[in-house]
C-alpha cells in the first residue's frame, strides 16, 4: 500500500511540474509535523492536500551535518544526534528535510523553530549526499519561536 | 482477594466526593458526654471517613498462604513514584474525575514494599541488572544480563566460564510450567532478555551487535538465546518488538518497505521458532495475524510487531502493520498460558517497556499514557485470573528524574503549567513553569535563559518538559520504587527490601526452584 501511494505521489509531483517560490508568512498553511503521515508510511489527506504549496511547520533542528550545509532535518521533538552521522541510528519516520533558500544561523537542537517552505512529498534521493528523504520543505526559511 | 480490589476501587470513587464537598461547618452546640471528652469535629469529614475505610480494609486483610500456581510479573520500565503519581492524576483527569485521589488498578493491591534498585557496581542502575535481580535473585553489574556480578561486562570468556545465573523462567521451563514474555520494547531488550540471556552485555541483541571474538568463543546474542532455550521447550509465547534482530539482513522486512533484518549469520530465527516447535506453532508480525490466533489450540507463539520497539500506545493507530495493545497482548498471553498450563501453572512477564523511552526523551505525555496502558494490562490480568492461586507482582526496574513540583492548584492539568486560579505561577525570572520537570535531559538549554512557556501548549503529546542539566538523553533515577502485590504470599512484600528479593517471594510462593530440582 505504501508503495502504491509513493508511486502515485511521484506521478502527481511530476504532473504538477515546477514548484512556485514560497514567501515566508504569505498564505502558508500551518500543519503539525505529526499530521503529515496517516497510517504507516502513507501521507495524510491533510498533507496530500498541501503538497507543493507553502506551509509552516513547527519543530526542532537536528544538529546539522556540517556548518555550511544548506539543509537540516526538522524533528517534532528535540533530537540531539546528527541524523546523517550515524546510518545505523533508529530515526523516527516523521522527520522533514529542510532545504534552505539561503544560509541561516544554526539553532540549538532543543529550541523550537517555525519553518516556512514548500511542502514536497515522496521519496527522493539527494544527488550530492545520497540522503533519502520522504518529506521536504524546499526554498525554506525559519524563525525562532 | 477479588473483593479487596473492588473495595479499593470503591474507595477511590468515594474520595472523589472530597473535592466537591470539603469545608464543612462544625456544630459546636453538640452536648458533651463527659467533662474530659471532646467532640471530634472532623468525624463527618469525607477525608476522615476515607481514612477509616482504609483502616477497616487493611484490618480485614488476610494473608493468602495458598500455593501460587501462577505468577505474573508486571514491570513498567522506568516507572518511579513520580511517574505513578502523575499517571494516576492524568488517568483521572482524562476520565473527567478527580485525578489526585484517583486509584490505578495496581495501586489498589493490598501489599506494597519499597525496592532498592542499585546494581552490584552502580548507584543508579540500568534495566539489565535490575531485571536480572528480579528474575534470578541476585544483583549484577550495570549492562550485564543474567551473569554473576563477578563477570565483567562484555567479557565473553568469563560469562561462559560458569558465569551464568539461572532465571526463574528457565527453572519454570525445566519444571514443565507454561511460560511467556510480553513487552512493548524489543524482545531482545534488557528486561525481557534477562529472562533467558546469559550475555555479558545487554547490547549483544543480535550477532551483528557482537564483537567477532565473542562470537568465535561461543557467546550467544540475545535473540538467538531466546529461541535456543535448552530447558523444556523454552517459551510458550513471546510477544513484543525487535523483529530485525531475528531476521537476516538478506530478508526484507514485511512491514517497512526497503528495510531488512539485521542478522549477519544468515539465520531466520522466526523460521527456526516454528521449526523447533512444529505443527501448530506460529510466528505473527501484525494485529490481524495476532487476532487470528486461537489460544486454545495454538502451539508456541512468537509475535514480533515492529522492527525495533513497538509504538507508544498513543501512536499505535498509525502503525503500518497494526499492533495489539499491551492489554490485548496480556489478555491473549494469559489465555494461551492457561490453555497450556494444566496442573503445573504458568509464569508470565509483562513489560511496559516504553515508559522508560519517553522519559529518556523528556516527553512526559507519552510516558504517562504508556503507564496508563500498562495499568490497563494489569486490569485485564486481574479480571482474568483467579487471585486465590495467582501471585501478581507489579513494579519498575529503576526510576527517572521526573519531579512533580511547584504549588499547582488541586485539579490543575498535570501536563500543564503550574497554576492557581487559572494564573500560572512564576519563577523568579518572571516566567511560568510546568508542574512536571526533569533534573536533566533534552529539555535543558545550554547556557541560555529558560524558554517562556506562556503561550506554549505544554499538554501537547509532543511537548518536551524543561530540564536543568543538558543531556541528549534524560537519565535514570536511583530512588526506591514500589513493589505492588496481590495473591498468594503477596504479604511477604513489606518494608524496604532489596530488588532481588522479588525473585525470592515469587519462588517461595510458586516453589518453582524446588519443582525444577534446582533448590531445596
Ligand atoms: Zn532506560
Amino acid at each position: 500500500m505504501a508503495g502504491t501511494t509513493r508511486r502515485h505521489l511521484l506521478l502527481a509531483t511530476t504532473a504538477l511540474g515546477l514548484v512556485g517560490v514560497t514567501r515566508p508568512g504569505h498564505a502558508a498553511t500551518r500543519i503539525k509535523l505529526r499530521d503529515i503521515y496517516g497510517r504507516g508510511a502513507a501521507f495524510s489527506e491533510e498533507a496530500l492536500a498541501l503538497a507543493d504549496r507553502p506551509v509552516q511547520i513547527q519543530g526542532f533542528m537536528a544538529p546539522p551535518l556540517k556548518p555550511d550545509a544548506s539543509f537540516f532535518v526538522l524533528t517534532k521533538m528535540p533530537m540531539a544526534v546528527c541524523p546523517f552521522c550515524d546510518k545505523e541510528a533508529d530515526w523516527p519516520q516523521d522527520i522533514v528535510l529542510v532545504r534552505l533558500r539561503r544560509q541561516q544561523d544554526w539553532v540549538n537542537f532543543n529550541l523550537p523553530i517555525l519553518v516556512t517552505g514548500t511542502l514536497s512529498l515522496g521519496t527522493e534521493v539527494d544527488e550530492e549526499t545520497g540522503f533519502v528523504s520522504r518529506v521536504r520543505l524546499i526554498d525554506a526559511a525559519y524563525e525562532r519561536l | 482477594m477479588r473483593r479487596s480490589i473492588r473495595t479499593a476501587f470503591l474507595l477511590g470513587t468515594a474520595t472523589l466526593t472530597v473535592a466537591a464537598c470539603g469545608g464543612r461547618t462544625v456544630d459546636t452546640s453538640a452536648p458533651r458526654a463527659a467533662s474530659s471528652s471532646i467532640t471530634l469535629a472532623q468525624a463527618d469529614d469525607p477525608y476522615f471517613r476515607t481514612g477509616q475505610d482504609i483502616l477497616a480494609r487493611i484490618q480485614a486483610q488476610q494473608p493468602n498462604t495458598n500455593h501460587a500456581k501462577n505468577v505474573i510479573l508486571f514491570v513498567a520500565d522506568g516507572m518511579g513514584f513520580a511517574t505513578v503519581t502523575a499517571a494516576r492524576i492524568l488517568e483521572g483527569q482524562q476520565r473527567g474525575v478527580d485525578g489526585e485521589s484517583n486509584v490505578l488498578t495496581f495501586e489498589s493491591f493490598p501489599y506494597l514494599a519499597a525496592s532498592k534498585t542499585y546494581s552490584s557496581d552502580a548507584q543508579v542502575a540500568d534495566s539489565s541488572p535490575t531485571a536480572v535481580a528480579m528474575v534470578t535473585g541476585v544483583k549484577t553489574r550495570n549492562a550485564a544480563m543474567a551473569v554473576k556480578h563477578t563477570v565483567p561486562v562484555e567479557d565473553c570468556q568469563a560469562s561462559l566460564d560458569n558465569g551464568a545465573v539461572t532465571t526463574i523462567f528457565e527453572m519454570a521451563q525445566a519444571a514443565g510450567l507454561a511460560t511467556g514474555v510480553v513487552s512493548t520494547a524489543r524482545l531482545t531488550h534488557a528486561t525481557p532478555g534477562a529472562t533467558h540471556s546469559h550475555s555479558p552485555s545487554r547490547d549483544w541483541e543480535s550477532d551483528a551487535d557482537m564483537p567477532a571474538e565473542a562470537l568465535e568463543m561461543g557467546c550467544k546474542d540475545i535473540a538467538r538465546s531466546m529461541i535456543e532455550i535448552p530447558y523444556g521447550h523454552g517459551f510458550d509465547l513471546a510477544l513484543g518488538g525487535g523483529r530485525a534482530y531475528f531476521l537476516p539482513e538478506t530478508a526484507a522486512d514485511p512491514e517497512y518497505e526497503g528495510k531488512t533484518g539485521r542478522r549477519k549469520d544468515g539465520r531466520d530465527l522466526t523460521v527456526e521458532w516454528t521449526d523447533r516447535h512444529g505443527a501448530g506453532s506460529t510466528y505473527v508480525w501484525n494485529k490481524e495475524q495476532f487476532d487470528a490466533i486461537n489460544p486454545a489450540t495454538t502451539g508456541p507463539v512468537l509475535g514480533l510487531f515492529d522492527m525495533s520497539h513497538m509504538q507508544y500506545d498513543v501512536d499505535r493507530e498509525k502503525d503500518a502493520g497494526g499492533e495489539p495493545s499491551l492489554a490485548e497482548m496480556t489478555d491473549k498471553a494469559i489465555d494461551i498460558l492457561q490453555a497450556k498450563a494444566g496442573d503445573e501453572g504458568f509464569i508470565l512477564m509483562v513489560e511496559g517497556g516504553r515508559v522508560d523511552h519517553a522519559l529518556h526523551a523528556g516527553n512526559a505525555a507519552r510516558a504517562l499514557t504508556d503507564a496508563i496502558a500498562f495499568d490497563r494490562a494489569i486490569k485485564t490480568a486481574v479480571d482474568k485470573v483467579d487471585l486465590d492461586e495467582t501471585l501478581i507482582v507489579v513494579t519498575a526496574d529503576h526510576g527517572h528524574t521526573l519531579t512533580i513540583n511547584g504549588y499547582p492548584e488541586r485539579g490543575n492539568p498535570i501536563l500543564g503549567l503550574a497554576a492557581w486560579g487559572g494564573e500560572p505561577l512564576l519563577g523568579d525570572d518572571g516566567k511560568p513553569y510546568t508542574t512536571l520537570q526533569f533534573a536533566n535531559g533534552p529539555g535543558a538549554l545550554k547556557d541560555a535563559p529558560r524558554v517562556d512557556l506562556t503561550n506554549v501548549d505544554t499538554t501537547d503529546i509532543d511537548f518536551v518538559q524543561p530540564a536543568l542539566v543538558p543531556l541528549s538523553s534524560e537519565t535514570h533515577g536511583g530512588e526506591d520504587l514500589g513493589i505492588y502485590a496481590i495473591g498468594p504470599w503477596a504479604h511477604l512484600f513489606q518494608g524496604t527490601v532489596e530488588q532481588n528479593y522479588i525473585f525470592h517471594v515469587m519462588n517461595h510462593a510458586s516453589k518453582i526452584g524446588q519443582r525444577a530440582g534446582a533448590m531445596d
